[in-house]
Formats: C-alpha cells, sequence, structure tokens
C-alpha cells in the first residue's frame, strides 16, 4: 500500500475516524477565517499518516484535535489577510477537549452498528448488494464478480461509490442526507458533487 | 465551495471533493488486493502531485477499516427488514446474525428531511448528542424527549418533556425556534438550554450568542444574552436574570456526564442525581438535608457522591440496592 501501512491505516479507521464529526462539529464552532474545514481535516489525516511511530499516542481523540488546532494556527499565520479579532480567538478558543470519555460519545458507540446497519440499508441497490457481499460475507471483490456477474472494475467502481456516500455520513457525523436511492451503472455517473452544507 | 485557497500557498485547481472522490476510488483499488506495481507507481504519482491527498487518501483507507465493522452485522444481515421510509416509525429492532440489535433512534439521521419529524428520546440516565441535518446539534440530557421539524421557513424543535441544549447552525432566513410548553425560545446562531421541569415551570439559560423567549400572549420578548437566564413558570411572567458565564457552564456539566453541585443542598443535590438515576438519595434528618455540598460528581454515580458526601459531611452512608441512605453517624 503505497504511503500508508495496513497498520496505519486500522489505527486511523478505528481510532481517528470515529472522531472526526466530533472534530468537524468542534471546528465548526470557531471563527476560522476563510479556512475551509475540510481542507483542515484533509490535513491532519496527511500529519497523522505521516507520523513515524504511533505507539506513544495515549490519547487519539486528543491528538487528533490537537494536530487540527496547529494546522489551523499555522495557516492562518501564513494567511496574508487576518484580522486579529480571527487570530485572538483562534488562539484563546481553540481549547481542546478533556480526555474524559465524553458520555456522548459513548452513547453515540453504543448507536454505531445500529446506524452503520440503516446507512448501508440506503445505498443504492446493486451497491449495497456489493457492500454486504464484500464487506459482511467477507467475499474478496472478485468473489463478488462472480457472485454477481459483474465485472471485478464494476465492482470496485460500486465499492469506491459506497465508500464515498458512507465516509460521507460518518465522517461528518450523519447529518448529511444520502442521495436518492437511484441504481446506476457507476460507470455512467459524474464525479459526484458534494453535497450541500452550512458552509456555504 | 468559496474562494479556493490553499492550505500550502501552491495554486489549487482541485476541490476538496474532487479529492476525496479519487481517494475513495484509490481506496477501492486497494480494497480489491496488493497493488499491481503499474498502480503502485500511479498512486505515488497522484499522491505527490498535491499534498492534500495524502490526507483524502489516508481517510478513505481509515473509512475503508472502519466500515469493516459492517460485518459485525452478520450474514444474517437483510436491509429489506430495514425499511428506511419514516412511515414505519423510529422503532425498530434488527436481526443481525442471531443476535437482536437495537437501531437507534439517531440512526436514520442520515436519511432526509421528512423523517426529522419524528420523536428523538433518552432514558433516565443517558445523554446524546444528535446532529440535524441542517448543521444545528442537540444534546438531550436525561429523561428527555424532543421533535425537530426543519421546514423551509422554519427551524421548529419540539421539547417535550427533559432539558436539551440547542447548538444552532446560523441561518438568518429560518428562524430556530424551540417550543416548551407555552414558551418559545428563538435564537440565531447560538448555544442555549432549556429544561422543563417536573412542575412544568421552563428554564432557559444562554452560553453564547443571543436568545429571546416569549409566551404567544406576550407583547414583547424577553431578551437574553450569553449568561443569561429566564424561568417561565406555569402561569405568571416570565423572569430573568443575568449569571456570571461560568455558572451557567457549570449548569451544563451534564453534557460531560458530570453535575456540579457547588452551593446545592443534600436534598437538592439528592433530587438532582434523581433526576439520572432510580437510586435514591434518602435521608430522615431534616438536618443533614439542609446540609450544604460541593464539588464534581459523575451523574451515573450517586453511590459514590452519597459516599463522599457522608465522609465529608461526617454522615454514615447506608447502601441498599435500591437507595443510598444519609443519617448521622452513631459514633459522632
Amino acid at each position: 500500500m503505497a504511503g500508508i501501512s495496513r497498520a496505519r491505516a486500522e489505527w486511523l479507521g478505528l481510532r481517528i475516524f470515529p472522531h472526526e464529526p466530533a472534530l468537524r462539529q468542534w471546528l465548526s464552532r470557531r471563527t476560522l477565517g476563510e479556512i475551509e474545514i475540510d481542507d483542515v481535516v484533509q490535513e491532519t489525516y496527511a500529519i497523522l499518516a505521516a507520523l513515524d511511530s504511533v505507539d506513544h499516542i495515549r490519547n487519539p481523540r486528543t491528538y487528533m484535535f490537537e494536530v487540527a488546532k496547529s494546522v489551523v494556527l499555522q495557516t492562518l499565520r501564513r494567511s496574508r489577510i487576518i484580522t486579529l479579532e480571527v487570530l485572538s480567538e483562534a488562539t484563546d478558543g481553540l481549547q481542546t477537549p478533556s480526555d474524559d470519555p465524553d458520555p456522548e460519545q459513548v452513547a453515540a458507540d453504543r448507536q454505531e452498528l445500529g446506524r452503520l446497519a440503516e446507512m448501508v440499508a440506503a445505498l443504492p441497490t446493486r451497491c449495497r448488494e456489493v457492500f454486504i457481499l464484500r464487506k459482511i460475507h467477507g467475499l474478496s471483490q472478485r468473489e463478488v464478480a462472480q457472485r454477481l456477474d459483474l465485472s471485478q472494475s464494476t465492482v470496485e467502481k460500486h465499492i469506491a461509490k459506497a465508500l464515498g456516500l458512507l465516509i460521507e455520513q460518518v465522517g461528518r457525523g450523519g447529518n448529511r442526507r444520502v442521495e436518492a436511492s437511484i441504481d446506476r451503472d457507476p460507470d455512467q455517473i459524474a464525479p459526484r458533487r458534494r453535497p450541500i452544507g452550512k458552509r456555504r | 465551495m468559496t474562494q479556493t485557497r490553499s492550505l500550502q500557498g501552491a495554486a489549487r485547481s482541485e476541490s476538496a471533493a474532487d479529492i476525496d472522490a479519487a481517494a475513495q476510488a484509490w481506496a477501492a483499488r486497494s480494497d480489491r488486493g496488493p497493488l499491481s506495481p503499474q498502480d503502485e507507481v500511479a498512486l505515488r504519482e497522484w499522491l505527490e502531485a498535491d499534498p492534500r491527498r495524502a490526507g483524502a487518501y489516508a481517510r478513505a483507507l481509515a473509512a475503508d477499516v472502519y466500515l469493516s465493522r459492517a460485518a459485525a452485522l452478520g450474514a444474517g444481515f437483510d436491509p429489506r427488514k430495514l425499511s428506511t421510509r419514516p412511515a414505519m416509525g423510529r422503532r425498530r429492532v434488527i436481526t443481525a446474525g442471531g443476535g437482536l440489535l437495537a437501531a437507534s433512534l439517531v440512526a436514520s439521521a442520515g436519511l432526509g428531511l421528512s423523517s426529522w419529524r419524528s420523536r428523538i428520546v433518552t432514558p433516565k440516565g443517558d445523554v446524546r448528542r444528535v446532529s440535524l441535518p441542517e448543521g444545528s446539534a442537540v444534546t438531550l440530557n436525561t429523561a428527555t424527549a424532543v421533535r425537530p421539524d426543519l421546514g423551509d421557513q422554519l427551524r421548529r424543535v419540539d421539547l417535550i418533556r427533559g432539558e436539551a441544549l440547542f447548538d444552532v447552525a446560523k441561518d438568518h432566513r429560518r428562524p430556530f425556534i424551540v417550543f416548551a410548553g407555552g414558551v418559545r425560545v428563538r435564537a440565531v446562531g447560538t448555544s442555549f438550554s432549556v429544561r422543563v421541569k417536573e412542575d412544568r415551570e421552563v428554564e432557559v439559560q444562554v452560553r453564547e450568542g443571543v436568545v429571546e423567549v416569549w409566551r404567544r400572549s406576550d407583547a414583547s420578548p424577553v431578551r437574553l444574552t450569553a449568561g443569561g437566564v429566564a424561568l417561565a413558570p406555569r402561569q405568571g411572567p416570565i423572569s430573568h436574570d443575568h449569571r456570571p458565564i461560568e455558572s451557567v457552564e457549570r449548569a451544563m456539566a451534564w453534557r460531560e456526564g458530570r453535575i456540579d453541585l457547588a452551593g446545592m443542598s443534600l436534598a437538592e443535590a439528592a433530587a438532582e442525581f434523581r433526576r439520572y438515576s432510580d437510586r435514591a438519595i434518602v435521608t430522615d434528618d431534616e438536618t443533614v438535608a439542609r446540609m450544604t455540598v460541593a464539588g464534581v460528581y459523575s451523574i451515573s454515580d450517586p453511590e459514590g457522591f452519597a459516599r463522599a458526601a457522608a465522609l465529608s459531611l461526617g454522615l454514615e452512608a447506608v447502601v441498599t440496592p435500591s437507595e443510598i441512605e444519609l443519617r448521622r453517624s452513631e459514633l459522632s
């Protein structure tokens, strides 16, 4: 896997990704000038993926917030147009949340699987069949292709599409809608546009 | 997306969404099996052309791993048994690998605006945060029920019982109004809590921004700023007061699963714990009931609080499965 080891991907998937909604929520409450939250999140992942080791990180959630904070501050400093107000609020206001397990999060974890089930159920038909066989039944992409009589590249595209739809929902705390469940051949699908969020 | 600007200072033409889509395609390719040498090269080139891509790719791989948790749904998972039609109601039970899995009420968060007309509830002792599709969030305290109704003109949330904190996304075209009993609370881009007490008195506390509180019969609303607290008794005018912001924050310690008892009597503290647990803290002794307590405790641990209070006040805590009795120690 170019760039990122399997172990690091697992760490990111299990220890970091579940906290992304909280991070976005936290960032959305700060004055960030013109910085896009999406960019901060992307850069945060880039930094976490590039760390030599993550063994020393006791609390991945706090660590992720700290990295995001440093990304924001660094970007603000680099930015040419910046009001004092924004800088002072960013500096004073970016208190990272405490390390205590957050009961909101605990409640969320308990519901996670049920939520995932509903999100999977809401995928477009073909995409859902592929996802279920691959991720729930554990078939390889090749086996899924044989089972459903699809080409391997079509299966791959369905997986990419499912990933895109689900990442959008899980990563943003489930406040995005799944687009209409129209089953289309992914080959004919134009690059998916981002659903409209409150950033506009 | 707004005017594009770079975190790296380089010119950029590709949007974060474009990068995400490409990163997801690469993650799906890796999901297929080990990359071919050609793919390895192509991926490396793609990654190196823009520093943001490494982050998007890492995130897509992370999501792929995370989604493997879906395996826990078991081979018996049948999405057809999991209708997403709002008409079906929100309480569902999914058969998953022989076991039963309660689908959460929050589960349908991503399934469309129409389904948001349903109730969201917490049982006693639970605290739950729910994102609304338009960007606001509601944190429900113990034994609470809300019903959001997000329309084009108005974002309405009925607080049916209990207490909730509202973090409201700014949208000047669609006011956000909480209906609690006969009381209305209106906000534009702010953070405030509303509680319907047992006696139907409604309490509003503001953390950030400006909030207006009124009843339908009122000529003009009460306007609260950060630190503002309004009390609307079942009958009579709405009163309001201003507290230090720290005091309002303390009153919202329940969001972190804590309860701040600064200055409460033991009786008041016992009543507060009773909101979160069926296990009551009781005393037959008026003197004990009036003793004041302080400190921050876990809402889920009335026994821990009772023992700590007993220790500091020289009392004895008699613990049974149903209640915890505090009495003056016979030794003292």
